[in-house]
């Protein structure tokens, strides 16, 4: 019986999900057409990549302000370096840099024993300067863009984009449930940290990882971005920090840590997607887009929040 | 004063307390034992309006009643002193005597500072206690701590101007020897302020301070007697409905073997928090009982010995080789175990279900290559939940939602599954049980030994200590002040160890 009633819950936020599409959908059908959804799930696609790297955080109980500024710089970095050497070994580049920009926040926050939300605060601001800098505040066009191109086409009318997102998303699901250190260690250092560390989980190396995690999917969401629009901007991405916090808390990951899962990161990704654009599409009054917005983003966030496993809602 | 008829309350699955009734009279201390599971809780909640009954009445001075919630028995005139402690870490112990009351020192939610202090130390001596009220909270010590969390809810339930009903829910549970003693001295001048229901897994405790006691099992109450004439044997037998084996320890056989291996951990003059210097060896198949009264270091050493404090100096020799443990982590990858005595912050995962704590320590074992296999890790759980006969709805039920002593074999179990473990430190691994679950855990301590585990112990009594222990080392402010050595064969007496405790 608890497990059905838990299954249910998990079901929540795929339901509202599915509510929300059916009233976009009914008061404009042509949200249904091939166009139009080819044009969702590009929009979902950096912001689920973007998501799905701040979830592992959140599930440890921490938070990454900075993923969003470090795909910000990577776009930058990507449009000037692109052209000038190897195209796959330039990209490689530029997720290893992302990368290590995530686990130098989990260093900082790990041994410096800073609080993590303070740590990739500075990194925000910290990265955003230097993209400011590379770019000379403006956005650069990708000049060479033949290694990213396919991320910016699609496969059987589905934009690789998200293709690689629904990837991502099956790779993460695997490794939160079959490697020790992320379906014990995530989970236990999220739950019960102390708990965790008395058992001999190495909880900063976890702790590491999972931002090392963020910037890597950083680093993939530029890569999407960069496609997208052909162009490197040093701010456009930032806009992104907030909606996909939205859509961890949305898809039922605790923002308190310990509960998550990929799956729930994706249908978070894709209500805030349908959220965003169908107060446009639905044809709200452009002034009141906000109102709206913030409107449906608390019920949704109401609705879905797993309170099962949470004893205390901060 | 207070009194309980026929009250019933069902949880899913369960009746909790099946017609239970029950008086407190004017300044008396009512004693109220039972194993785990027996309905004292669920009876004390009730009382205290954390719970409602589905059926029977409460009666105060005379009058019926009903609680909405904890915050309206507060304001008739019944407070609970919860097993976790309620104050607030960083607030005076004056604030947090008031805290949340309105008195003369308090109007409005406003302070008035001469006041509040002057009313927190008459409230303070009114009890025995010399604190001084201007004291940050956390500086104390638990002891303390948990005494002046009495002194606030006498303090609340005495300001509606009745005479207070103050439940103290296993208040001793974590102390040791001497702070037991002051708080039951405690009790005693709080019988003279109101009336006290006091709750106790040590039968001895409640025979010394309570007037009446009843013993509840099963959620009935099958026995009520007068403290006085009545022995321990009596309680107990009342309490588990049988008749208790006498070595409830279990065989001490010794499993000691006199081979002349090196110690398989050896402290060596281990500085770390209040520990300033301790040594001692643990052998295979020697349990290594450290006795000492808190703030005598044997915690701190023991969390030094699995790498969870620092070491300030001295050195931790494995099997002959020097080890640095950096991290629990370290520690664990050399084959030690630790269950703590904080169950529930350190030992169990909360949010984790059973088969995940159990596999914590050691996923390697539950892992087919490097990524986990279901089949593995459950037939690891199930064999470990059968072996420690765990009593839980399934492998994936929440550990929370277990009882004490099976979270405690939970905790047990996730360092038993590990391979190569060698050294088990247990800091207090009977806290808190019911005697059944308290016996099941001396049982298995002797079984680890016996298979040539090396054991160190911290217990909750001398007794429990000495009987389960084979070589006993004596702590006292922060220096080893007494050594009996196993293979000797002789065990101290409980005067002899007592001596060099204090």
């Amino acid at each position: 019986m608890a497990q059905v009633g838990s299954l249910l819950r998990r079901l929540v936020p795929l339901a509202m999900l599915v509510a929300m599409i059916g009233i976009v959908g009914g008061v404009k059908p042509l949200f249904f057409s091939v166009y139009s959804l080819q044009t969702q799930l590009s929009a979902a696609a950096p912001l689920l990549l973007l998501a799905l790297g701040e979830a592992g955080v959140i599930l440890l109980g921490g938070i990454d302000l900075s993923n969003a500024t470090v795909a910000a710089l990577a776009t930058v970095l990507l449009a000037e370096w692109l052209g000038h050497g190897p195209g796959a070994g330039i990209v490689a580049a530029v997720v290893l840099m992302t990368t290590c920009m995530g686990a130098i926040n989990g260093v900082v926050a790990v041994w410096g024993q800073v609080p993590s939300f303070i740590v990739t605060l500075g990194a925000m601001g910290l990265w955003a300067g230097v993209a400011l800098v590379a770019s000379n505040d403006s956005t650069i066009s990708v000049n060479d863009p033949q290694a990213i191109n396919w991320f910016g086409g699609m496969s059987a009318g589905v934009p690789n984009a998200f293709l690689v997102g629904l990837v991502a998303v099956a790779v993460a699901a695997f490794v939160l449930r079959k490697v020790p250190g992320a379906r014990l260690g995530m989970y236990a250092i999220g739950a019960a940290e102390s708990a965790a560390r008395m058992s001999g989980v190495r909880v900063g190396v976890v702790r590491v990882a999972a931002f090392a995690g963020a910037g890597l999917f950083a680093g993939l969401a530029a890569v999407v971005l960069a496609a997208q629009d052909l162009s490197g901007d040093p701010t456009a991405a930032s806009s992104l920090l907030l909606p996909c916090i939205a859509a961890v808390v949305v898809g039922g990951n605790a923002i308190t840590g310990g509960v998550g899962g990929a799956w729930r990161v994706l249908v978070g990704a894709l209500i805030i997607t349908v959220l965003d654009n169908g107060i446009a599409i639905v044809g709200v009054n452009p002034l009141a887009e906000q109102i709206v917005y913030g409107g449906v983003l608390l019920v949704a966030a109401g609705v879905t929040v797993d309170r099962s496993r949470v004893r205390f809602v901060k | 004063m207070f009194r309980a008829e026929g009250v019933m309350k069902d949880f899913p699955g369960t009746r909790a307390l099946k017609g239970v009734s029950m008086d407190v009279r004017v300044h008396e201390v009512v004693g109220l034992v039972g194993e785990n599971g027996s309905g004292k809780s669920t009876l004390l909640r009730i009382a205290a309006g954390v719970l409602r009954p589905d059926s029977g009445k409460l009666f105060l001075r005379g009058k019926r009643v009903s609680f909405n919630s904890a915050r309206d028995a507060l304001r008739q005139g019944i407070g609970m002193v919860f097993q976790e402690q309620s104050l607030i870490p960083g607030l005076t112990v004056a604030e947090n005597i008031f805290f949340g009351a309105e008195t003369a020192a308090v109007r409005h939610g406003v302070y008035h500072w001469r006041q509040l202090y002057r009313e927190a130390k008459e409230a303070l001596s009114l009890l025995g206690l010399d604190v001084n009220p201007h004291s940050i909270t956390e500086s104390l010590t638990f002891a303390e701590q948990q005494k002046v969390e009495i002194v606030k809810v006498m303090q609340t339930t005495r300001a509606g101007g009745g005479e207070p009903l103050v439940i103290l829910d296993e208040p001793t549970a974590v102390l040791d020897g001497r702070d037991v003693e002051m708080l039951l001295e405690q009790v005693r001048r709080l019988r003279e302020v109101g009336s006290v229901i006091f709750v106790s897994h040590r039968v001895d405790e409640v025979l010394s301070v309570a007037d009446r006691v009843y013993v509840l099992r099963d959620g009935d109450c099958v026995f009520e007697c007068d403290a006085g004439g009545t022995s321990r044997d009596d309680l107990v037998k009342e309490m588990v409905g049988r008749e208790v084996v006498a070595a409830r320890y279990g065989a001490s056989q010794s499993a000691l073997v006199n081979d002349g291996a090196p110690p398989l951990l050896e402290a060596r003059s281990v500085k770390s928090g209040i520990c300033k210097s301790g040594s001692l060896r643990v052998h295979k198949g020697e349990v290594v009982g450290i006795a000492g009264v808190v703030g005598s270091g044997k915690e701190d050493l023991c969390r030094a010995l699995f790498g969870a404090a620092e070491l300030g100096g001295g050195e931790i020799v494995l099997e002959g080789r020097r080890a640095r443990f950096r991290s629990p982590a370290d520690a664990a990858k050399a084959g030690i175990g630790y269950v703590p005595s904080n169950r529930r912050v350190e030992g169990i995962a909360s949010g984790l279900d059973v088969a995940e704590n159990i596999v914590l320590a050691a996923p390697r074992e539950a892992c087919w290559g490097p990524v986990l296999s279901s089949k593995r890790w459950g037939e690891l759980v199930k064999h470990w939940i059968k072996q420690l006969r765990i009593i839980t709805s399934g492998l994936h039920a929440p550990v929370e939602h277990l009882s004490g002593g099976n979270q405690q074999k939970v905790v047990l179990a996730k360092w038993l599954a590990k391979s190569g473990l060698r050294v088990l430190i247990l800091d207090h691994p009977a806290r808190g049980l019911d005697i059944g679950a308290k016996e099941e855990v001396y049982r298995a301590i002797r079984q680890l030994a016996s298979r040539g585990m090396g054991i160190v112990l911290l217990a909750d009594t001398l007794d429990e200590l000495i009987a389960l222990s084979d070589t006993v080392v004596v702590m006292r402010d922060g220096i080893v002040s007494g050594h009996w050595d196993g293979r000797q064969g002789k065990k101290p007496s409980e005067a002899e160890v007592t001596g060099l405790m204090v």
